[in-house]
Parts: structure tokens; sequence; C-alpha cells
């Protein structure tokens, strides 16, 4: 199944399960439901972001890092959740950051879970 | 010197919204995107007549005796013993604070500066970070060739864009790549006179070390531990580039080892040999390390020691063949790759005079192994701070369990994953004094355990290190002399950040350094009392070279440090990267 399609076909579950859309219009994203309801995702997410997206790259701490610290709210590529899940699934090429889009265990939903996690143990400076 | 260009060319299309500019664009029809070539930047310089001072090829004789002159540097470890100990009786306590700047140069590019340079024919081969390599009048600076390695902008880089130097054998020196290719250059014009693909580097391999020549082979190890690689070491023939063999660190399926590896865990089992090793002439044996196993901070799928991981390897210069292995850190689960540099030491050991291979390694413990056989001799903790094991009478490390990555870490462990020392940068060992010289890290982190994804090409971590004393500013670093023969620390001189530095050590009585907050800086050898500093301004990752040129005496240090592990090692945050060399000079008389 097409990435794209994959993704509206999950959202479009997780907005018939929940029966809930927000005022912009568009359904909770995943991560939202998972933040929300979901510790075991959550906790999941933050497994999923110490294996893969920590170490020598995004820092659990803010610092002067090559690659950018994920829990300050400030987003270079667009701070949405489907901004962000957009970042991780496509990377960015020509850098390091790859695609993660396809290769995390569980697809798509391990994503939703790392977005989670960032959203739960976030310190804003600024708003969204 | 003439120029050559690269294959990019830069074309500005009026589609991307760039105005419409100069004659090519007004010709193009209006509804006709407009394309402007522009040359493209020169990436190579060319020397149009020979460079140098007219001496002939370096030989085999003057590999093995480097420092029959003064005007040399042959080595990345200065000799193959890898003492990095110069000769110079005229860098002493007495004068070095006298030196002053002879001249300077920028490399243009950022990242650390790792470079051991190398000095030949009164030309000084300079790599940067990013491969430029640059061959440099030693004693103006003047540029005489240049060559700037045309990288992809994907390299699958853990740990920044390193590269520590060339080696230099015949009328050629060798550079290997971020990329995974080891060139060959003509060392008078710059000109390639061989380039070979190592491997596909997209798969996760990266070449950073120097390479080491013995005889009419060139070795070099592969980087790669933090992707999941099968890591090995190469023997290319210097004249054509053609490998001669490859040596993998981790066995295959039905090898003597893989029986160390759960499941088919060897398969990405990662053990890079990332450094440059060594050669005794007399063993006829190649000496080299090895690096963590992947995935770095999980080792539940990986379950057993995991050879030949962390380990010091001694090998057939000619085929290959493995002799023996000894393995500093079975099942690391730390990062505590065994690869910091080894010194092949003649000493006496509790009475008995013995050949051996020390090295400060990376997990704390300084080591004494015999060079003949690979049998533990001793090993003594060297750091403040160590608290992940002790080690048995067989040199095994005995594991603090509280120590072992978690889900939720709270354990301060020690030392950090960067290390007690580590093999981005060179020790030195002055015979004369039994001492080995390092610079250290005292920082300590948590260790957490995440879930291990591997995808080729992309990163293999498992889990990451909890900067706890890097976060809290408790970080710092000691310039450690170590008694060889007992293994016992003989003095520490303490600097304010951990220190990332190489070192040199000098007949005369000195040992240089350097700082992350930019600082040279000179010890004297017997007491670690401080002689000199010089501010450089760049994070000092680079490894010191001296040299005697025109009976004048020069030392070599490059300035420029790597952001993203600064903050891990706990290093200053406000300076800024950049590769600046600086290379000194005593006052005449």
């Amino acid at each position: 199944m097409p990435c794209a399609l994959h993704l509206a076909v999950l959202l479009a579950g997780v907005a018939i399960v929940t029966g809930c859309v927000r005022g912009n219009g568009l359904p909770p994203s995943p991560a939202e439901v998972y933040q929300n309801s979901d510790p075991a995702a959550i906790r999941r997410g933050r497994l999923l972001f110490t294996g893969t997206c920590g170490g020598y790259c995004h820092s659990t701490k803010p610092g002067n890092r090559e690659a950018p610290y994920l829990f300050d709210c400030s987003w270079t590529y667009g701070g949405s959740d489907r901004e962000i899940f957009a970042s991780i699934a496509d990377g960015f090429p020509d850098t390091r950051m790859p695609a993660w889009g396809g290769k995390m265990p569980e697809g798509d939903a391990d994503i939703w879970r790392v977005i989670a996690y960032l959203r739960s143990r976030r310190s804003c400076v600024n708003a969204d | 010197m003439r120029s050559t260009r690269g294959l990019l060319a830069l074309s500005l299309c009026a589609g991307f919204g760039f105005a419409s500019l100069g004659a090519n664009s007004a010709s193009a029809p209006a509804d006709t995107p407009a394309e402007i070539q522009l040359d493209p930047l020169p990436t190579h310089w060319i020397a149009e007549r020979p460079v140098g001072r007219g001496a002939g090829p370096v030989t085999r004789a003057m590999l093995e005796e480097p420092f029959a002159e003064d005007s040399r540097w042959l080595h990345y470890g200065g000799t193959y013993k890898n003492f990095r100990h110069s000769p110079l009786e005229q860098l002493s306590p007495a004068n070095v604070s006298k030196l002053q700047v002879a001249w300077a140069f920028g490399t243009g590019t950022v990242g650390q500066f790792e470079v051991s340079p190398i000095l030949y024919d009164g030309v000084l081969f300079i790599t940067s970070s990013y491969n430029r390599l640059f061959a440099l009048d030693a004693k103006t600076g003047a540029v005489l060739w240049r060559y700037d390695h045309q990288n992809a902008p994907n390299l699958p880089l853990c740990c920044g864009p390193a590269n520590r130097g060339v080696a230099i054998t015949g009328d050629l020196v060798l550079m290997a790549t971020l990329d995974a290719h080891l060139i060959a250059f003509d060392r008078r014009t710059g000109e390639i006179a061989w380039d070979t693909e190592i491997t596909d580097y997209t798969k996760g391999f990266t070449a950073t070390s120097a390479p080491l020549v013995v005889d009419d082979l060139a070795y070099i190890g592969i980087a790669g531990g933090e992707y999941g690689v099968r890591g090995f070491i190469d023997a290319y023939e210097t004249k054509t580039g053609k490998r001669v063999f490859r040596h993998y660190t981790v066995p295959a399926a039905g090898e003597p080892g893989v029986e160390t590896w759960s499941g088919t865990s060897y398969e990405t089992g990662g053990a890079p040999a990332w450094t440059t090793g060594t050669y005794d002439r007399e063993l006829d044996t190649l000496f080299w390390t090895t690096g963590n196993p992947s995935p770095d901070w999980n080792g539940d799928d990986r379950l057993g020691d995991n050879l030949y991981s962390d380990s010091l390897l001694a090998l057939d210069p000619k085929t290959g063949e493995q002799k023996w292995y000894f393995q500093f850190t079975p099942h690391d689960v730390w990062d505590y790759d065994g690869n910091s540099h080894i010194f092949l030491v003649d000493t006496t050991v509790d009475g008995t005079p013995r050949k051996l291979i020390a090295q400060a390694n990376r997990n704390g413990f300084f080591y004494l192994i015999d060079r003949s056989d690979g049998s533990f001799v001793k090993g003594k903790p060297y750091l403040e701070q160590l608290n992940w094991a002790t080690l048995d009478a067989n040199g095994r490390p005995v594991v603090n369990p509280r120590a072992m990555p978690t889900d939720e870490p709270t354990e301060r462990t020690c030392p950090s994953n960067l290390g007690g020392t580590n093999g981005a940068y060179t020790g030195s060992f002055d015979p004369a004094l039994g001492l080995v010289f390092v610079s250290t890290i005292e920082s300590c982190q948590a260790f957490a355990k995440g879930i291990s994804v591997f995808v080729e090409g992309i990163p293999y971590l498992g889990g990451l290190p909890e900067l706890v004393d890097a976060a809290a500013g408790k970080s710092y670093g000691n310039f450690v002399a170590i008694d060889a023969s007992t293994g016992d620390v003989r003095w520490r001189a303490r600097e304010r950040y951990p220190m990332m530095a190489g070192a040199l050590s000098t007949r005369g009585g000195v040992v240089f350094s350097g700082t992350l907050d930019g600082e040279a800086v000179a010890y004297e050898s017997k007491t670690g009392k401080v002689l000199w500093r010089f501010r450089m301004g760049g994070g000092v990752r680079s490894q010191p070279i001296a040299y005697e040129l025109d009976g004048r005496t020069y030392v070599v240090y490059g300035s420029g440090s790597f952001a993203t592990l600064d903050d891990f090692a706990g290093g200053p945050q406000n300076i800024p990267e950049g590769g600046h060399l600086f290379v000194f000079v005593l006052p005449e008389g």
C-alpha cells in the first residue's frame, strides 16, 4: 500500500474509533490519541527514540548537536503531528536524517508513537 | 599550479524563481527556463613542477628509521613502535615557553581537525575534515598543491567528518576518504596515481584513519560500528592500489568465534577497525585494534562475547591471517571501542623483560599485553572515576551489574561512551622515562537501552548515553602520565574540560597536547608541570608533531573541533568549529 494511502486509512480508522474531530476539521493524529490514552504506546515511542533517534544524533538534553534537539517545540520543518510524521518518514535527502517510513518494526504506528513520546516530554519555550 | 574542476556544474533555472541574468538568459525564449552555466569550482590544484627539495622517494629504510633525520615525520605514530616521541632535544622545559607562531593556515572546513601531519622533503602533508589534502611548504606555509575530495552529502557519519592524515611511501601519499576510497597521489605534484574504492559507503562504511605502509603494502581499516557493518582491515599494493587481502573482524557462519554471537547477530556485528595499526618487524606481525559491536547500547540480540569486537588483533602482514587476539571488553554495551593508541613497548615487568603492547583503553583500564602471544600481563585503571567493572586475573572485566544499560537508567557509570581516552587521538611514549602520556575524559553517563532497528545505511545504536556529567557541567579532563612497567599513574595535569587531543613527547623532556577550549599546552614530561600555553581558538583534536628544518625547530598543531562530540563530552559550547593549522618555531639562537 502506498505510504500516503496507508496513512490516510490509518487516520480515518483512528477518527472512527475515537469518534472525535478537532476544531480545525481534522481528526486527531494517532500521536495525539496515543498521548491522551495510551501510556504503553508512549513508552514504546520512548524506547524507539532511545534505540534509533538518540545516541549520536538527537540529544535528550539541549546542547550543541548537529541534529536538532526535539523537545523544545521549535520545529524547522513544521511542528504539527503530520509535519513531524513527514519529517521522520521521508527524511531529508542529502542530509544524515534518513527516511524511516516503512522501516520501523510496526510500521507507521511506531512513528506516531515516537511523536507521541516527543509530545509527552516536551518543554516549550514558545507555544507550538 | 594548475587547477582541475569537479564534475558538478551549477545551474540557475528561472523555474526556481531566480531572476533572469545576463546575456544567456536574455537569449532564451520567453517560455523556456533560462539556464546559466557557471564554471564549476576547482577541486584539485596540481603543481606544474615537482615540489620539495629534490629528495628521492621514501624508502623502506626511511620508514624503518624515520628519525634518522630530524626533518622527517613519516608515520602517523612517528615510528612503527607508535611512540610519537620526537628525538629533538631542542624542545626542552628551558625553552618551550619561547615558542612563537611561524605561520598559520586555514583549511576552509568545519568539523574536527584530527590530522597528524606527515613531513618529508620540506613538505608538510595535511588532511582536513571532509578530506581536503594540502601539500604545504613546511617553512613558509605556502600551498604547493591541493586536492578537495568531493564527498557525497549523505555520508554515514556517526561522529563527524574527520580524517587523521596520510601515509607516505615511494613518491606517493595515500589518503582514505569518508566515502570509503583509498587514493594515492604523487607527492611531488598532487596528481592522482590511483583511486581504489574500498567498499560501498552507502551501506554505512567510512574511512577516517591514516593508512599504515609496511614494505609494498598499505593497510587501512574501516569505520561503521554505529551502522551494523561487518568490520575489516584491508591491505593494498602501494604501486597499483590492488587489494591483496581483507581481514574481517567479525567471523562468518562456520568460522571460529561465530559462536560468540547469538542467532545471526554476527551479520550486523560491527567491530570496525577505524584507527591506525602498527607493525613489529622482529615478530613480522601487524597489530590492529577493533571497535564496538553493533548495536552499541543494546546487547540483547547479540548475546555472547561478540568476537572480535573491542579487541587487539595480531595478523600476518602478508596474508591477513589472524595469529591471536585479546579482547578488552567482551559483550560491550557502552561503546568502549578497543582501538585507542597502542605502543610497542619493551620493558621489565615484575622483574622480567617483556615485549609488550601497552594501551590506555577506552574502557578506562591501562593494559600490558604480551605481543608475542596475546597473553594478559597487567591492567589497572588510569582514570579518577571508573565503576563499570574490575579486572580479573586474566584481564577479563567483572562487570558491575548496575552499569548495564536499562530502559530507564539511573546509575552514573564511568567512563562515558567516549571513554577514558579515545581512538580519535593519539598518545605518546617516552622510552627514557618509561611513561605513556594520554589525554583523558573524566565524565560519567547513564546508559539507556531502547529498541534496536537495523536498516542498512542507517545508524544502528539500540540505546543512548544520558549525558549526566556533561549536561551538568561536571565533565573535566586530565593529561596523564602512566608508568608503562607498572600501570601506575605517575602524574595528572587537570584541565577544565575533557581532553580529546593527541600527544607528542620529545627527548628534550616536553610533552605536548591540547584542550577543547582551544589551547596548545606543553607539560614537563617528568612532572606534568605546565610550561606553555597558546590560545589557538578552535578545540584541539589533532595529533601534534615536531621537526627541525634548516636549523629551526618547529611544532605543528591542528586547531578545530566538532560541536556534537564536544557536547557529548561536556566541552565548551561557544567555540566555533573550523580548521586552522598552527606552526610554532623556537627563536633563533
